[in-house]
């Protein structure tokens, strides 16, 4: 058996989640593609012809050659003179082991009694609307030929295995199928061993201080940080990515990925996609154009980026200076004592791809004087000070990313600050990517300020122990 | 940015004539300060803003000012005529309960009674 999916539809009105192509929109945070092509390894279908209309680059990205679902992807695009059904009635001779075909936004709904098994047992069915067909499954050249050749109806055979044809006709619908999902059915799209006790799924690197509260159900994605006393759930959907700032309250709510929620806000009966705030009801859309309200998750700052380059560039240049006589004093006995040393290294770098940083290693598990005062003034770091001044590092932000090492975790930054001084300098329990991505929103003068003043007040007090 | 006080039963109805944002809320504050200096015995106040198609945190930041002037002087403010995308905002940001909303203006000054 093979299967169809057209993407080629224009539906404007997912234009306001952010840029996303519809095939790829997240359903209880799983693009639509994704449930499509699980339902072809629920059939055994291995051959898969995705119809490519806009977004065609972000959905080839996201599905690849297929080899995650198991099965053989082959791309075409569609043409602007030929219906879907034309085509599939055109190489319908290409349907003799049966068809699976899938177009627009149809979600197959599981209910409450749907079997995966029954699934294979299910007759040929066509459902669509105003002549089109949305879903058409035949196991046979005959049986896809007889529906190609009949007037698609709004109702079919996947009603009797429990699947509920449902069309994402709108913000509201798209809405409500989120709400449903997180209110409990999503887990009947989860493989056997998943462990639904509250009705709650909650991805890797979701920090969560003490003072934060999950209410259940709550689907959230991963990389999340939720801050100090803020409330997520009950219903509350967040995609990847997504940062929830101190005492604000999420329920009944929509957070799609790389979304950063402001402080003391109260999101309720709404969807967020970045910058833009949904009503859900009637999708009406408003753009805010304040950062700490809510935002995209990478927003470009390039005065400011600039001013505090330039201030930090200044800090650095005095650290260096301090730390100049001690270096020329104290690394030439750190390697005398053979108690450490520097090591060149493989890191990510945001200009030339990859470069060479000499990382400082402590070589034998001694007790010495000359390394305590050694790390006490953060001499280790002299050498990234001086490329921080030349330019190739910043002076607070993100540690520099390791080859191959941190490949995953460069590929999901939206922004890239290697620096000499990170919040892994000072706290104990960091998170690179998190870290890294909070960063990447948050950075600010006065942020990279604290951070060079706690590095360096932690490393000091921290030396030896 | 055009602000249009006029009073009624001795309230103070002042509308709003567009989007009350960062880039207005100076002519907004000054027009407003001038009328009330010129009124002072004018102690509440209903703002209506029908005209009022978008607000930003500088918007509402301006209202919660004024909110607080008003009643530091022993009046109150009332807000008509809320439309839909600043009334998404006022949810979000938790403002609609600080004010007290009413859908037109006449409820408003009857909420004053």
């Amino acid at each position: 058996m093979k299967a169809v999916f057209y993407t080629a539809d224009v539906l404007s009105w997912v234009d306001d989640l952010g840029g996303v192509p519809w095939p790829l929109l997240p359903i209880a945070n799983r693009p639509l593609l994704d449930y499509w092509l699980e339902t072809c390894a629920d059939l055994n279908i291995g051959h898969v012809q995705v119809i490519l209309g806009e977004g065609a680059d972000q959905v080839e990205k996201y599905i690849g050659s297929g080899t995650r679902w198991g099965v053989e992807i082959q791309y075409s695009f569609a043409r602007a003179t030929e219906r879907p059904l034309d085509y599939l009635k055109a190489t319908s001779d290409r349907w003799q082991e049966g068809l699976l075909f899938i177009s627009g936004p149809f979600f197959l709904r599981r209910m409450a009694g749907y079997d995966p098994v029954a699934f294979q047992s299910m007759d040929a069915c066509c459902n669509g609307c105003l002549g089109q067909a949305q879903f058409l499954f035949g196991k046979n050249g005959d049986e896809v030929k007889k529906l190609l050749d009949e007037t698609p109806k709004t109702e079919c055979g996947l009603e009797k295995i429990h699947v509920e044809p449902y069309v994402i006709g709108g913000m509201s619908a798209y809405f409500d199928l989120n709400m449903n999902m997180v209110a409990g059915e999503f887990s009947r799209y989860v493989t056997a061993g998943f462990s639904d006790t509250d009705g709650s799924s909650v991805g890797y690197n979701v920090l969560t201080p003490p003072s934060a509260i999950l209410n259940p159900p709550v689907i959230i994605g991963n990389d999340c940080r939720v801050c100090a006393m803020s409330t997520v759930g009950p219903n509350a959907v967040v995609a990847d990515h997504v940062i929830v700032d101190s005492s604000t309250t999420l329920s009944n709510c929509l957070i799609l990925c790389d979304t950063y929620i402001g402080q003391n806000l109260e999101i309720d009966h709404k969807i967020v996609a970045g910058n833009r705030l949904i009503s859900p009801e009637d999708g009406t859309v408003v753009e805010i154009d304040d950062s700490w309200v809510v935002a995209r998750n990478r927003p470009h700052m390039r005065t400011e980026d600039l001013l505090r380059y330039v201030v930090l560039w200044f800090m650095a240049l005095a650290l260096a200076l301090v730390q100049l006589v001690p270096f020329l004093l104290l690394y030439p006995l750190v390697r005398l004592s053979r108690i450490g040393e520097y090591r060149r290294e493989l890191f990510h770098d945001p200009r030339v791809g990859y470069v060479k940083l000499p990382v400082f290693y402590k070589t034998e598990n001694r007790r010495s004087l000359v390394y305590s005062l050694f790390r006490m003034g953060s001499l280790d770091r002299f050498p990234w000070l001086l490329l921080a001044l030349r330019g190739r590092l910043f002076v607070c932000g993100q540690p520099p990313m390791r080859h191959p090492q941190d490949d995953e975790t460069i590929r999901q930054l939206p922004r890239y600050y290697p620096a000499v001084f990170s919040y892994a300098d000072y706290c104990k329990d960091s998170d690179l990517l998190s870290d890294s991505l909070w960063y990447a929103h948050i950075r600010s003068l006065f942020e990279d300020v604290k951070i060079l003043i706690k590095s360096l007040l932690h490393r000091f007090f921290r030396a030896g122990r | 940015m055009v602000v249009t006080c006029s009073k009624e039963n001795g309230i103070a109805v002042v509308k709003v004539g567009s989007a009350l944002t960062a880039a207005s809320v100076d002519a907004f504050r000054e027009q407003l300060s001038s009328w009330q200096s010129a009124e002072p015995e004018v102690k509440n106040y209903v703002i209506d803003l029908e005209r009022v198609d978008f607000m930003d945190s500088a918007g509402l930041g301006t209202l919660i000012a004024v909110l607080k002037r008003i009643t530091e002087r022993g009046g109150d403010m009332k807000i008509a005529h809320l439309q839909k995308k600043p009334r998404m905002v006022f949810e979000i940001t938790r403002a609609y309960k600080v004010f007290e909303i009413y859908d037109t203006v006449e409820e408003a000054l009857k909420g004053f009674e």
